[in-house]
Formats: C-alpha cells, structure tokens, sequence
C-alpha cells in the first residue's frame, strides 16, 4: 500500500543520524539512530557519561541537536514544533526535588496543565484522576517537604499523565529512591505502557530493563547494540564491555553454560527468576 | 575509644512548632578502628541525621554522646566548651551527592582545602593530596585537572580524597554509590574496602543497595521511624521474620540461593555472600 495517513505510521519516535557536542567537553553523542514504535517500551541503558541523559534533553528539545534528525510522531523537531512535540512527550528526570515546582502537590500537578492553557473544570477533573491514579490523592494540599522522594515521584508521574503525553521518558527516575519507592514507581510504569503509552527508560540498573520489549545499550555516545530485551539481558560481552552487568540469575546461567552443566529445567527457571527481581 | 550514643533523640523544629522527632532513644556504640558498618532504613528513617550527629553537626536533643573523648550533651550551656573542630576532623563525614559541593580550580586544591582549614602546612597538604588521590584509585595527573570536567564516579572519588586528606579516624559516606553505574559502583566499594583493610580505619556507609550490605559489611544498622531497630549480623538480618517487619528488599544472592533451595533442592547452606561463592557451590552441587 503506497497511501500515506497519519495513522499508519507506526514510529512513534524516529531517530536519524544524530550527534551532539557540548562546547567544552566535546562529543557527547555521534551518529545515533534508532525508532520507537507506538505503544513500545524501550530501555536505553548505558554506563556514567555514555550519553544517555544528552539523548533525553535532545528528545524533549532541551538541547538542539548538532547533526541528524528527531522525528516525533510524524513531527520533525524544531525551532518551531517543540512546544506541539512536548504536548506528546513528558519526561521525569532523577532527582525528585529539581523537578517539583509547586507550593503544593496539586499546584505541581496543575503547573504542566496551566501551561497548555487547560481549562479550569478539566483541570481540576484532571487533578484528582491522575492524583488518585499514582494513590496520592489525600496528599493534595501537602508541600513537597512533607513527602518521601518516592512520593515526589509520583507527583511528577501525575503531572505528566495529567497532560496526556504519549510518550514519557524516565531519566534515571528510581535512582535516588528507596528499594519500596523503586518498586511502585516501576509499577505505574508497566501500568502506564500496559496502557498503551510508549515508555523510554533510560537506567543502568539492569533490574528496570527486564519488562520492557527491546533495549539500546549507549556506550561512549553511541549505539553498541539494540535489540529484544531477552537477548541484550543475555549479552554479557555487550553489558561488561559498557560497565553493566548480567542480572545475578542470568550470570549463573552463562557460568554454568560455560562449564558444560547442564541440569533440567534449570535454566528455565533461573530466566523466569531473573524477570521478578 | 569510640563514639558511644546514650538515650539521643533529636527533634526537628517545623514552622507550625509541633517539630518531627528525627531520632528517638538511640543508643549505638561504633568503635574507633576495624570496623565495616552499613546504615540502611527507608527514606525519612533518620539515617542522615544520625551520621550527621556522629561528627556533631547535629547535637542531641535530648541525650547525650561521646565522641572520641569528648562529651555532648543536649543543652548549649553544657556544651558550651566543647571544641568541635577535632571531631569534625577526626569523624570524616561525605555528604550525599559530595560532587556538588567541589569548587577550586584544580583537583588538587580541592583535596589540600579540608587539611589546610584544620591548620596543616601548605606542603604538608600538598603530601596528603598526592596521597589521598592515590588511596582512591586516581593517578596523579588528576590532581592539576579542574573537577568540574571529571566524570561522576571520578568527582565523588575526588570528593572522598578530600575527607581522606584531613586523616579521619572514622570514615562515614552518605549514599556514596547512588547513581554511579554497576562498575563505578564496585571500584568504589573496592576502596572503602581497602580503606578498610590496610588501613584499619572505620567505615560506615549508608546505602539502599541491600547487595552492597550482605557482601561487605561486618555490622548492620537499621533505622525505622526515627529509631535503631537492628544492630548487628548482616546474616541474620534477612531472616524471613525481619524481611517481613521491616519491609527489607532481600540480596540478589540469598533470593537466588533460597529459590535454587526449594525448587531444586541443591544444598545451598553455609556462608554464601557473594557471586564468587554462589558459583562455586553451584558447580559442586551440580557437577
């Protein structure tokens, strides 16, 4: 079929040959491509200065590109579409204090809303659905002192929800949290992509890539590898060689592999056991 | 010698006054050389107020602590001729994030400042610079490098360097792990460790990395609420009992341990702490 409508294209995001450099530090990112399809949960994992925060800042226009393209959603992005490319991507950075912007978590969430000029009624419709959607509506009134970083979290999740983006990326989201707070942020996000967002999370905590459909390993500002999540988990070359690491379960199936043990149902196992960490 | 709590509680004053009670009833005892503590408990449990009691940034408000020596008590009056500075140079605290707070110009003037604040000679911090780099796992050619154009991994080390270089007895880092990516991460537990060892000083570092505490630590310290819930055998810690009580995420090696146990019925008993002797066990139970 040669007909183009905008509803056939499946690329949710699309990435041509990209290249970033920062004034003093050089190279950040060269010649990077890649795609997202819609609905598709896609890991970027990377070592300490691989890249991958470059890349976040470059997909929501934060940084200008230096060479190569970023098409969102049949949109490329530039001077004059990044405010129509952010009304579909949302992004939640690391830290859960430099994002909190309001006096209280409804202020925080209504801040993204205000900006695309929503109209009060929906807003306040908005505010509650998407409060109660990460379980912090009877913390509405509350100011970001009294909330854990995990609950911060849940508050910047809210407020981009609330602006129904279709993308959302996660820019290290769970590193500073606690083991409980890791866990239920990393709920909301299966739920959201369950839900049919497209999700991007970019880590090097190889326990968040498991659930997701396909992985990019980033290394030195490039592409090393893309591909399904069962075989870059698997990849022990690729992750060693970009300061990762096998999941526990996966490396004791490459040793055992290596020195010729077999043993039934073993190996099964210890897949399934590496999906629940 | 050592830092010895008794009956410390600190109260937080909050703008409505009704204050947040931060620590309550601690009584902890941390030895002076030899030991490797981690402090673990979720956010808000009173970690880093209590590590920021230890070198008495913070005073008690109620209760009282011996550092080194040196009585603290909860009332100003009280306090009023202790002297602060030894403790704060013989209790080496890292804050959370110390890469932040790097300012001068060259590596080795951000190392030489801590030293040269508590009255060292110029070319006696010189030495230490040179020294601390080193014990970090840097060479020397990062000493005349500006910190600002250093990797993560490579400011926190320079950041420890700097505590390094003022010759604490003890050694306590908040968090020094978060954020670094897997082998940044095991260089840098690689170095406290040796701190550890060679040098026989006291290590205490609070983590969320519930690996990094079954691996490495001698002693554990749980905080819940304010309070210390736990001090002991990071072995005993994750007891089916205690994980359920205190919400604990449990080791990579004792999850994979216990579900090789019940669903394969390997022997897996004994002291298994790290990778190296996950797979050693493995390969004779299975060969």
């Amino acid at each position: 079929m040669d007909t183009l409508l905008g509803d056939d294209i499946l690329d949710m995001i699309e990435i041509k040959n990209l290249g970033f450099s920062y004034q003093e530090d050089g190279v950040a990112l060269s010649d990077v491509s890649f795609n997202v399809e819609k609905g598709e949960w896609l890991t970027i994992l990377g070592h300490n200065g691989s890249g991958k925060s470059t890349l976040s800042k470059l997909l929501v226009g934060l940084l200008r590109p230096s060479s190569g393209t970023i098409t969102v959603d049949g949109q490329v992005l530039g001077e004059e579409s990044v405010y129509d490319i952010r009304k579909k991507i949302g992004i939640v950075f690391q830290n859960p204090d430099n994002q909190f912007v309001g006096v209280t978590v409804k202020d925080d969430i209504a801040f993204g809303l205000e900006n695309l000029q929503i109209p009060r009624d929906e807003m306040v419709k908005r505010i509650d659905e998407y409060a109660n959607r990460v379980d912090m509506a009877d913390f509405l009134e509350k100011e970001p002192q009294a909330l854990s970083g995990g609950q911060k979290q849940r508050v910047a999740i809210a407020g981009i929800l609330a602006m129904k983006t279709d993308v959302i990326i996660f820019d290290e989201a769970t590193s500073m949290l606690d083991p409980k707070g890791r866990k239920t942020i990393l709920k909301y996000i299966q739920k959201l992509n369950e839900e049919g967002v497209t999700v991007i999370t970019i880590t090097h905590d190889m326990r968040e890539s498991v659930l997701s459909d396909r992985i990019l390993v980033l290394k030195n500002g490039e592409v090393l590898k893309i591909g399904p999540t069962k075989d870059i988990l698997l990849d022990k070359e690729t992750l060693e060689s970009s300061n990762l690491e096998l999941l526990l379960p996966l490396e004791v199936m490459h040793t055992l592999e290596q020195k010729n043990i077999t043993h039934p149902k073993l190996k099964e196992f210890l897949w399934q056991l590496s999906l629940n960490t | 010698m050592a830092i010895k709590f008794e009956h410390v509680s600190f109260q937080y004053k909050s703008i409505d006054n009704k204050g947040y009670l931060a620590l309550d009833d601690v009584n902890v005892v941390i030895e002076n050389t030899g030991e490797f503590i981690t402090l673990i408990g979720e956010t808000g449990s009173g970690k880093s107020t209590l590590v920021q009691h230890m070198n008495a940034l913070l005073t008690p408000s109620k209760g009282s602590m011996n550092i080194l020596g040196v009585k603290i008590s909860s009332t100003a009056k009280e306090n009023k001729d202790v002297q602060f500075n030894p403790i704060r140079k013989q209790v080496g605290l890292v804050f959370q994030f110390p890469e932040y707070q790097l300012f001068e110009e060259t590596v080795e003037k951000d190392i030489m400042f801590g030293p040269k604040n508590f009255g060292v000679s110029e070319s006696e911090a010189k030495k230490r610079a040179r020294e601390a780099i080193n014990i970090v796992g840097l060479d020397d050619s990062y000493l005349s490098r500006s910190p600002f154009n250093l990797s993560g991994g490579e400011k926190k080390r320079v950041s420890i360097a700097g505590i390094l270089a003022m010759e604490p007895d003890i050694l306590i880092l908040d968090e020094p792990t978060s954020g670094l990516d897997p082998r940044g991460r095991d260089a840098l537990l690689e170095v406290f460790y040796q701190i550890h060892t060679s040098l026989n000083k006291t290590v205490l570092i609070i983590t969320h990395d519930m690996n990094t505490v079954y691996e490495y630590a001698k002693r554990v310290l749980v905080m819940r609420e304010g309070a210390l819930v736990y001090d002991g055998d990071p072995v005993k810690l994750f007891s089916r009992k205690n994980i359920d009580n205190w919400n604990l995420d449990v080791p990579d090696i004792i999850q994979l341990k216990d579900a090789l146990e019940s669903n394969f019925h390997l022997d897996m008993s004994g002291t298994i702490r790290n990778k190296k002797a996950l797979l050693k066990r493995l390969e004779e139970v299975l060969s």
